[in-house]
């Protein structure tokens, strides 16, 4: 049996009176690349941010490499914390610190490294999520949204975490970039064995990177497995999902 | 899980790591200095991450020009993880610190820095006629909801620690004065310097000092965060002009409020002083009163009130400015607040002393 890394069990969520969640259960396995689909407001970021022990499920366990997330005190939650790196929507990087110091701040905060070995470090990672040297000693403002989304997987890295959380990699990427970064998400997670579980719309990604998709509907889960049988599930969501994908690869021929 | 470890063989001249090594792994690192790593012998290596890798090689090649050592022993997944790491050594050498800057480059460079303000702020006040001039004419399409709110922010929010902070202003001076003129019988005279303390600088200048800290804060952060989330962008955008839809609101906002609050502050800081010298010096409120009616000139009260719309202008002009300045990071939301504050504090005291030595060779 292949060793659990994510175990969300009968999960149940309301937030400000809507349900959210109604027992909902998902697992993902070591090493596997898995994307959570669905609708907006189907609940894909609230469980994101269950899972990674920033909103409390109503009723329910989650539990990362074993570990309870709900009852694990803080000491055992940083210990946790450790284990697993966050790509935020918008990368949220800190904007009063370098580039470098971004990358830089886990490593600080959480190992005793001298700060000189920590910044030579934080460049390791710039240059493994494929950013030019140089960018370390701009600011995040003076970034485009594609770099600053490689300085927050930079960041994300930095502790060479075994789970890697992305929510939604590549919107407000064009899809230029949008492939490029999927790519290099395949690239690091096959070649620093990570597992990756990334909240996304975009098909693109689902279709060249992704292991296994879970879809997420009215609370719960409505089918999990790779596109191709995904597109036997009889769901209307799902068959516009795909249906939009269909007419674009349309309109592409046409062209 | 097997703490990190690694030992120097000087015969063969390799380190011989074991272990898991991560980031904390440094620790286990032996003193390498004036020696030379030519082999990394990963036998005994249960787990190694990239942070591992690059300390083990960093170890062997202090310097980016160095040989690569061999690498012996270790699992195919970590000599992968190596491949990985050495293609990307170079970008990790060790960079020189960036060259400090001497005092004369800072002197410099604050020197400038004045300049693009004060040329800024020309600009700004030029800008914002042109737009005024442009709005004269036509009143509907004034922002009269934005002006209320503001109006509703700036005055009927502070009313409460204005009068109270006038209020305390008022008992202190007059107990100080009163204590004083008790001395030579001349308790009466206290009211009449009470009067012109407070109508005359206390009461304008404390509150300026309120409305600068309060809201003159207040609007650099707001208008700063709109336009950290471009919300400014969106407005002009939009055919509107950021400084007709939120500058002249709020200069106009400040500009009715300033002077009202400085009349309950007159009010609240005369109150103070009739209870102080009634319990202290037994002037009755009736007597207060009286001489309050006798001595009272007008153009006491309106040398105050006349200089509460000149400071509120330029708190709100600083204010607003600042606001719009501000670059697309959280901490210059917070440093363009600050100087808000700093910057109107400055401009009161100076505003009041030009007005001091004004009225004095005025004759008023």
């Amino acid at each position: 049996m292949r060793d659990t890394v994510i175990d969300v069990r009968n999960v149940s969520t309301t937030l400000g009176g809507h349900g959210i969640h109604r027992d909902l259960s998902l697992s993902v396995a070591r090493g596997e690349v898995v994307a959570l689909i669905g609708g907006s407001g189907s609940g894909k970021s609230v469980l994101l941010r269950e899972i990674i022990g920033l909103l409390k499920p109503q009723a329910g366990r989650i539990e990362l490499f074993g570990q309870s997330v709900r009852d694990s005190t803080p000491e055992q939650m940083n210990m946790l914390r450790k284990r697993f790196g966050v790509l935020f929507q918008d990368g949220a990087l800190f904007s009063s610190l370098t580039v470098e110091d971004n990358v830089a701040t886990p490593l600080f905060e959480h190992t005793r490294l001298p700060s000189a070995t920590c910044r030579r470090l934080a460049r390791l990672k710039l240059a493994l999520a494929g950013l030019p040297p140089g960018v370390g000693r701009k600011r995040p403002s003076e970034l485009s949204g594609g770099m600053r989304k490689r300085v927050a997987l930079a960041r994300a890295l930095a502790l060479d975490p075994e789970l890697l959380f992305l929510d939604e990699p590549t919107s407000g990427l064009d899809p230029i970039s949008a492939r490029a970064f999927d790519t290099l998400i395949r690239l690091l997670a096959d070649s620093l064995g990570l597992t990756v579980f990334l909240v996304t719309h975009d098909l693109d990604t689902l279709v060249s990177i992704i292991d296994r998709v879970i879809v997420l509907s009215n609370g719960r889960v409505l089918g999990s497995g790779t596109v191709a049988e995904l597109k036997t599930i009889d769901d209307p969501w799902l068959r516009d999902y795909f249906a939009a994908r269909v007419s674009k690869e349309e309109t592409k021929h046409g062209n | 899980m097997t703490e990190a470890r690694a030992h120097f063989d000087e015969e063969q001249g390799a380190l011989l790591a074991s272990g898991v090594w991560h980031a904390e792994a440094a620790a286990a690192l032996p003193d390498l200095a004036g020696k030379t790593v030519r082999i990394l012998d990963g036998a005994g290596v249960t787990q190694l991450d990239t942070n591992g890798a690059w300390l083990l090689l960093a170890a062997a090649r202090p310097q980016a020009g160095d040989p690569m050592p061999e690498l012996r022993a270790f699992q195919p997944q970590h000599l992968a993880m190596f491949k990985l790491v050495a293609q990307h050594f170079a970008a990790t050498a060790v960079q020189p610190a960036p060259q400090r800057e001497g005092v004369l480059a800072l002197t410099g460079r604050g020197a400038l820095a004045v300049w693009g303000h004060a040329i800024g702020l020309v600009d700004f006040v030029g800008r914002l006629f042109i737009e005024l001039m442009a709005l004269l004419p036509s009143p509907g399409s004034w922002r009269w909801r934005e002006f209320g709110v503001q109006v509703r922010d700036v005055f009927v929010g502070a009313i409460p620690i204005a009068a109270g902070m006038l209020f305390l202003l008022g008992v202190v001076f007059a107990y100080l004065l009163g204590s004083q003129a008790q001395q030579y019988g001349a308790n009466i005279f206290v009211v009449d310097g009470l009067l012109l303390a407070i109508l005359r600088e206390i009461s304008p200048v404390i509150v300026a000092v309120l409305v600068a800290g309060r809201s003159g804060a207040a609007i650099t952060a707001q208008i700063g965060t709109m336009k950290v989330t471009e919300e400014i962008d969106a407005i002009t955008t939009l055919g509107l002009s950021p400084l007709a839809v939120l500058v002249i609101p709020r200069i106009l906002a400040l500009l009715i409020a300033l002077p009202l609050l400085v009349f309950i502050g007159d009010i609240a800081g005369i109150a103070g002083g009739m209870l102080v010298t009634q319990q202290q010096l037994d002037i009755s409120y009736y007597m207060f009163m009286d001489r309050v009616a006798d001595v009272l000139q007008l153009k006491t009260l309106l040398v105050g009130l006349g200089k509460a719309p000149v400071f509120a202008v330029f708190i709100a002009l600083i204010a607003c400015r600042m606001g719009l300045s501000v670059t697309r990071d959280a901490r210059s939301v917070g440093a363009h607040t600050t100087s808000t504050v700093v910057q109107s504090l400055v401009a009161i005291i100076i505003l009041n002393a030009i007005f001091a030595v004004m009225f004095v060779e005025l004759g008023i």
